[in-house]
């Protein structure tokens, strides 16, 4: 086994509870899980077993119940939502299933949302926006609103969005779900070219088996615990 | 995260909200602009007073009297004219005018003036115009346009003043001292003081206002003349040119204070209003907001972009605001010409804007404080989990939220206080206690309002699920309060809060008047004879006798200008008098009285009999609580100049239906003997007998007014209404914010009403249908705003009436009513405004776009 600092995700004994106002629903029951830098790792299983929780906690969008996450070295459960916020600026890059643009925003300034809260100057930031926009093959589009673009141009803005700060982690749940079998394989493909040349971390939550398919990695849940781990 | 970006993700989120933000900046610019309007006016109407004080007093300084100047103050008169210092003497008093033969005469101001010396500053001008100085003679008279009215009269005809005719040179257009001036009732008439002396209406006690006008060389200091005159006109108003006018700047101040509080009411409207707005748009915004964190903003971060855009959005309300305030500026000169003729002029005071803007600006922000603060409480984890939204949150975590809402509360209202502070004049204490009085009538009218609207609401929303009887449309109207975003509560709460305050203004108004109209006791006297000359006396009482319409005997008493000096020894001054009980300083009107009168009850002590050999003296109930005496206690008083020591023997009471009941001190027979007495008559008549009374009166004594109560009823009528209209007219402001609160609401729900439009449409309902629901929902809204107003409204201002005035509000169902009517109408105006269009959706087109 290779020392722990190599990994880029460390997970220990992870767990997350919650209560609604009728009564208490154990989501995740202690997960461990390692992922290498650099590894595509395709998280499966089917609804309700936790897989899009699983990828909430190791982004720190929410808090664990009890248990241990690291991300390049760095323990995150202890950390303020606004020490999160910076991490997550830095380090993670996210593909939301629903696409998750901001409808006020063009397609361009959706790109550059992440820069520009990170501070950066945006002279940069806006070269690197309309090579992102040129690589997933909307350059001309750059102006427009989610809702001048259809589900496949949305997800591709997304994609440009979440690698613009050049994140080491890229978190990505159900990124086809909402899109066609031939969209859905476009975005695949410019996620999977995309990651190979920024030469991120992938984490990929999904039901598709032939979208895991691409995977270095297959981690399978069910009811809140791995239940399969295949290395390729 | 630079400001810059800041600004321009503040800037990229506003501008897809532009209708809904429309309306917050239009409810920020009323309050703002009723505020600026107030101040605004208030500080040009200042800057004139003191560039214009000269001309205002007509000279360099000015002394008001109420009593004929004694021989020091003569003398130092005759003094300064020698210095160089020229005076000239006003008149002002109260008489009667006669018109032709047996036409009832009526209550005239009468002002004399020497036309040789007056005016020192500015100019009278007559219409037609004439040369004042040269046409003032002694036998005519300039009079005000509403005397022509009153009499149907014209310039040339002749009236009579004093029994003496004067002809009608010309109508007054322009007085330069009109403001300064006294004893301002009825139309107004100028004469000469020659003609003031041949139509014999002053005597020594009658009741006039004296004004004496000094032009002073610029070589001497106005403060040195001040001084000197200060020392002999010890009782009297002192005026200068240095300073804006005492009585007009004091009372501009007051007025200023309490329209800019009123104004601030509009203005909390408004924030309110702007308050569930930016809820509404937050809560819209949570997806946004959530992916930003998602996106490595921090909370910080987005709040501040949040903020920018409330601040920008109550900056452009601030702007739009102080251009509504030069609309109402201008409108004040015509809401007060009656009474304060000023031509201010259009003129812009940034300090007033500036002031109304940042005010608008802070509450604004302070109103809007929780929403943001909530963005706090966004997960960014919202995204991947809608149901953690819903999870219940610990008893800490609620009490810890709580405890924030508690805070921005305490935050809100401790920063209204200091708004409400601010806007006063006073010292420092005034204005924590005015702050204090302000929030608390505040906070009590928010949460009774919210308690009433949330029972109101519940009660019709409970009606309208179970009352299958109601028409469909009326069942839709009611659920559709209910939908999401709507919130029927918060648009019920500003609106009934402007619909409260304004009719709380109206009520007070009309409850006054009525009660002053009613609440004078059986038998109390409708008529008073003023300026009874001793020799008069006693025919006007025979004449009163035989008048036919006398409901009861006719009263007679001479009164004689008496002041305190000491108490058992102690000076008057060194006694420590507030407010009202203050009036024992100044010289006040005493009588003396032989037997007991019988309607005399006696507190304490004993009446004298007969003629006691040193003067005693009876006091009032109320004066003696004030001064706390007792009989046994040694007063001294000084009449016209006369030292006389008295006793006092009794405490008495007397009905204020009595001419007595009015007196503080009845002194023993004999006292006042040799001192100049002027004498005051009272009647109880028919109403339809005063008429001839005062014919008869005037035609035998055309020296003595006759006052008809119902007269001077109607002329403080007519100054309540005056100041009424004022400040009706700035808490409109107050109604007008509710309403875009309405607006902005309905705005800001288009696209959920649009779907149910085509929704309800491909179901089979016509426009006449639907838009019979959404008035259902606009009329509902407004009526229950304008119940809540008018129920509020009625307990205020029978509190008010009966705790501060003293006076029963007796329950009127029609304003009330007018209320309910008027607001229902003006939300349904207001919702369709904001729904334009929204019936003509075609449903093809909507369905497919979702």
């Amino acid at each position: 086994m290779q020392p722990r600092h190599n990994f880029m995700i460390a997970v220990s004994a992870l767990t997350k509870s919650i209560a609604t106002s009728t009564h208490r629903v154990d989501i995740l029951k202690g997960i461990d899980l390692v992922v290498p830098k650099g590894q595509f790792t395709a998280i499966m299983g089917p609804s309700g077993s936790g897989k899009s929780t699983l990828l909430g906690l190791l982004a720190g969008l929410d808090s664990p119940t009890s248990g241990s996450i690291k991300l390049d070295g760095e323990e995150i459960t202890g950390l303020s939502e606004d020490q999160m916020a910076t991490l997550r600026g830095r380090k993670v890059g996210f593909v939301f299933q629903a696409y998750n643009l901001i409808p006020t925003l063009t397609a361009e300034e959706n790109i550059l949302l992440p820069y520009e809260l990170s501070g950066a100057g945006l002279g940069e930031g806006r070269k690197r926006a309309r090579e992102l926009l040129e690589t997933v093959g909307l350059l001309e589009r750059g102006d427009h609103y989610p809702v001048q673009l259809s589900g496949g141009e949305q997800q591709r803005i997304a994609l440009a969005r979440a690698f613009i700060g050049r994140p080491p982690i890229l978190f990505a749940d159900e990124p086809t779900g909402n899109l066609d079998s031939e969209n859905g394989h476009r975005i695949l493909e410019l996620l999977i070219t995309m990651n190979r040349r920024e030469g991120a971390t992938l984490v990929l939550v999904t039901h598709d088996r032939e979208l895991a398919g691409y995977s270095d990695r297959i981690i399978t849940l069910k009811d809140g615990r791995i239940v399969a781990d295949e290395i390729k | 995260m630079s400001w810059r970006s800041v600004f321009r993700l503040a800037w990229r989120e506003a501008r897809a909200s532009a209708v809904k933000f429309a309306f917050v900046i239009l409810a920020v610019a009323v309050g703002v602009g009723s505020l600026a309007g107030v101040r605004g006016f208030s500080r040009s109407f200042q800057t004139m007073l003191m560039r214009e004080a000269r001309t205002l007093i007509a000279a360099d300084l000015s002394v008001r009297t109420f009593t004929l100047p004694n021989d020091a103050q003569t003398a130092l008169m005759n003094d300064l004219e020698r210095r160089g210092i020229a005076h000239t003497w006003i008149t002002e008093t109260i008489s009667m005018a006669g018109f032709g033969e047996g036409r009832t005469p009526i209550l005239v101001s009468i002002k004399s003036v020497d036309p040789t010396r007056y005016p020192f500053y500015g100019t009278v001008k007559l219409d037609p115009p004439m040369d004042f100085a040269g046409s003032l003679t002694p036998d005519v008279a300039i009079v005000s346009d509403d005397l022509l009215l009153r009499l149907d009269a014209h310039v040339g005809d002749s009236i009579r003043l004093g029994g003496q005719p004067f002809r009608i040179l010309a109508v007054m257009a322009e007085e330069p001292d009109r403001m300064a001036g006294s004893l301002n009732v009825g139309p107004r008439i100028l004469i000469s003081r020659q003609g003031l002396d041949r139509a014999n209406l002053i005597q020594t006690g009658s009741r006039a206002a004296e004004r004496f006008l000094f032009r002073i060389p610029q070589q001497t200091p106005i403060e040195q003349v001040r001084t000197e005159l200060k020392k002999v006109f010890q009782e009297s108003l002192i005026a200068d040119a240095r300073q804006a006018h005492p009585l007009i700047s004091d009372g501009l101040t007051q007025a200023t204070t309490f329209l800019s509080l009123v104004s601030l009411i509009s203005l909390i409207v408004g924030a309110l209003g702007v308050a569930t707005a930016i809820n509404a748009h937050l809560n819209q915004r949570m997806d946004t907001i959530a992916v930003m964190k998602c996106l490595g903003a921090k909370s910080s971060q987005i709040i501040r972009i949040f903020v920018v855009q409330t601040l920008a959005l109550g900056l452009c309300g601030g702007v739009l605001g102080i251009l509504i305030g030069v609309g109402v500026q201008l409108a004040f000169p015509f809401l007060i010409s009656r009474y304060f003729p000023v031509h201010l002029g259009v003129s812009f005071d940034p300090v007033p804007a500036l002031q109304a803007l940042t005010i608008g600006m802070l509450a604004t922000l302070l109103f809007t404080l929780p929403p943001l603060l909530s963005i706090r409480r966004i997960k960014p984890g919202l995204i991947f989990r809608r149901e953690m939204a819903e999870t219940k949150p610990s008893l800490k975590q609620r009490i810890r939220q709580s405890g924030a809402s508690v805070l921005a509360g305490t935050v809100i209202l401790i920063g209204i206080g200091g708004i409400a502070g601010a806007l006063t004049s006073g010292t420092w204490k005034d204005a924590l206690r005015l702050g204090e009085y302000f929030v608390g009538a505040l906070t009590f009218s928010l949460v009774t309002l919210s308690a009433v609207a949330w029972v109101l609401l519940r009660v019709l929303r409970a009606t309208g699920r179970r009352a299958s009887v109601l028409p469909a449309t009326v069942r839709h109207g009611i659920a559709n309060l209910y939908r999401p975003g709507n919130h029927a509560g918060a648009i019920v709460v500003a609106l009934g809060l402007g619909v409260m305050f304004t009719l709380t203004v109206y009520l007070i108004q009309h409850g006054l008047i009525a009660d002053m109209f009613r609440s004078a006791p059986p038998g109390m006297p409708n008529v008073f004879l003023l300026d009874i000359h001793a020799t008069d006396k006693d025919a006007i009482m025979d004449l009163l006798r035989k008048q036919p319409g006398a409901e009861r005997p006719p009263e007679m008493m001479g009164t004689s200008p008496a002041k305190l000096i000491t108490i058992n020894g102690t000076p008057i001054a060194d006694l420590k008098l507030q407010g009202f009980a203050r009036r024992f300083r100044s010289t006040r009107q005493v009588s003396a009285f032989g037997a007991q009168p019988p309607y005399a009850a006696l507190e304490s002590g004993k009446w004298w009999t007969g003629q006691p050999a040193t003067p005693e003296v009876c006091a009032a109930e109320d004066a003696a609580k004030t001064l706390k005496i007792a009989p046994g206690a040694e007063l001294t008083f000084t009449m016209s100049g006369k030292t006389v020591k008295s006793r006092l023997v009794c405490v008495t009471r007397i009905d204020s239906i009595h001419l007595a009941g009015r007196l503080e001190f009845i002194f023993s027979p004999g006292t006042l003997d040799g001192l100049p007495v002027i004498y005051y008559g009272s009647v109880r008549m028919t109403p339809q007998k005063v008429a001839p009374l005062q014919v008869a009166m005037y035609n035998r004594f055309p020296t003595v007014t006759v006052v008809n109560v119902a007269d001077v009823l109607r002329i403080v009528q007519e100054v309540v209404d005056q100041i009424s209209i004022v400040i009706r007219f700035i808490s409109a402001f107050a109604i007008l914010a509710g309403l875009i609160i309405l607006a902005s609401s309905v705005a800001g729900t288009r696209f959920r009403r649009i779907r149910e439009v085509v929704i309800l449409k491909t179901l089979g309902a016509t426009r006449m249908k639907i838009a019979g629901v959404f008035s259902i929902e606009f009329l509902i809204l407004g009526a229950v705003s304008g119940l809540m107003g008018s129920l509020m409204a009625t307990g205020f201002s029978s509190l008010v009436l009966k705790q501060l005035l003293k006076a029963d509000l007796k329950f009127d169902a029609v304003p009330n009513l007018v209320s309910v009517v008027a607001t229902a109408l003006v939300a349904i105006a207001a919702g369709w405004l904001a729904s334009w269009r929204i019936l003509g959706q075609k449903p093809l087109q909507v369905l497919r776009e979702e």
